[in-house]
């Protein structure tokens, strides 16, 4: 293991929907993608972990701008959903009828994101060199609606660090860490995140010292 | 004590039976029929409440006994919450008709950070700083609220 700064230098603006984006958890998306596996994707991260504390910082960026965008999804009853997948009720039909002429009856969905420009991403790691860059090396799209175009890579830079992914240079924390196990500056912000993998679970969360919140 | 075991024990067990995982305990409480006072009994459709440790205020009259209930607006109880703030961990929670998601349920711990939690979303926001033009509605609003106050 070796102490590394990971840049990523992008070509169009980022969406993070909410989070830390720390570098394990990005690892363990491309690990998942491979492995289809999630218990083994993040047993496979090749990050230092210290009893489930991934020695890995939350993204660090420098936004130009942030501002909101929004996606609308028109479900179509015809050809998108197939009545035998939905829940029936007591009667054994849908719960609403679906019309198959008017938009009104398909059902819009409209998801809004904060959307970040910025020209790098840094990351600072306790890590293997060479697999972190074997997993990155064909990552060309990060964070989300990648298939939108969004979060694009231009490049990957990695380069000796200073720091191990959990404390910067005034003992300020790079990512979410329990407060019980925080030894650096007690005058950061303390939030209730989640400090280990699975980060979408809740019960992963506790009350951690943890780097300013972009949204 | 994480987000979970903090409601149930201020305020979950008030409402419903505590087996299980908190977590589990926790959505039973935020998405089951609750007996009113005036003895109907329906989910947390409307208002707010605020969970501290020990003291429960919610704005929607149940029957149970160790809460405290108050008619003021979301706003003014959520304000002076945050004036009086005393450092302990706080729950704020707004509901709607949908029931509030556990993972729409996140504790303030610092005022740089304040979470309102509600059915649809999570406005997170320093309360010690102006909003700014993407700020939350639920900041602008508060601070509105204060500005109009000291005046």
């Amino acid at each position: 293991m070796q102490k590394l700064k990971i840049t990523v230098n992008l070509l169009t603006p980022i969406i993070f929907g909410g989070g830390y984006m720390t570098f394990d958890a990005l690892l363990a998306s491309i690990l998942f993608d491979q492995l289809g596996d999630v218990e083994q994707a993040h047993s496979s991260v090749p990050i230092r972990v210290t009893d489930g504390l991934f020695h890995a910082s939350a993204a660090i960026l420098e936004p130009i701008d942030q501002s909101r965008t929004s996606f609308v999804a028109n479900l179509r009853a015809d050809h998108s959903i197939d009545p035998d997948l939905i829940f029936k009720n007591k009667k054994g039909a849908i719960y609403k009828a679906m019309g198959r002429t008017r938009r009104r009856d398909f059902g819009a969905v409209m998801n809004s994101y904060d959307m970040i420009t910025t020209p790098t991403i840094t990351w600072y790691v306790d890590g293997d060199p060479d697999l972190i860059s074997s997993l990155i090396h064909d990552t060309t799209f990060i964070g989300k609606r990648r298939a939108s175009g969004f979060g694009e890579v231009l490049s990957w830079d990695i380069e000796d660090g200073e720091l191990d992914g959990l404390q910067g240079f005034s003992g300020e924390p790079l990512r979410p860490i329990p407060a019980e196990r925080f030894d650096g500056d007690t005058s950061c912000l303390r939030v209730d995140a989640a400090w280990r993998p699975a980060y979408w679970h809740p019960m992963n969360r506790a009350i951690c010292y943890a780097p300013e919140m972009l949204s | 004590m994480n987000t979970f075991e903090f409601f149930n024990e201020n305020f979950g067990r008030y409402l419903v039976e505590q087996s299980g995982e908190p977590h589990k305990a926790t959505s039973r409480a935020l998405s089951s029929n609750h007996l009113l006072a005036k003895g109907t009994s329906c989910r947390l459709v409307s208002g707010w409440a605020i969970v501290k440790p020990g003291k429960t205020t919610i704005q929607l009259k149940l029957a149970a006994k160790g809460l405290q209930y108050d008619d003021r607006k979301w706003h003014e109880a959520i304000l002076d919450a945050l004036e009086n703030w005393d450092n302990e961990p706080t729950l704020f929670m707004i509901f709607d008709k949908s029931p509030l998601s556990i993972s729409n349920l996140f504790l303030t711990v610092d005022l740089r950070a304040v979470r309102i939690c509600t059915p649809s979303n999570v406005q997170t926001f320093d309360y010690t700083k102006e909003p700014g033009n993407a700020a939350p509605e639920y900041h602008r609003v508060l601070t509105k609220m204060r500005n109009k106050r000291v005046r």
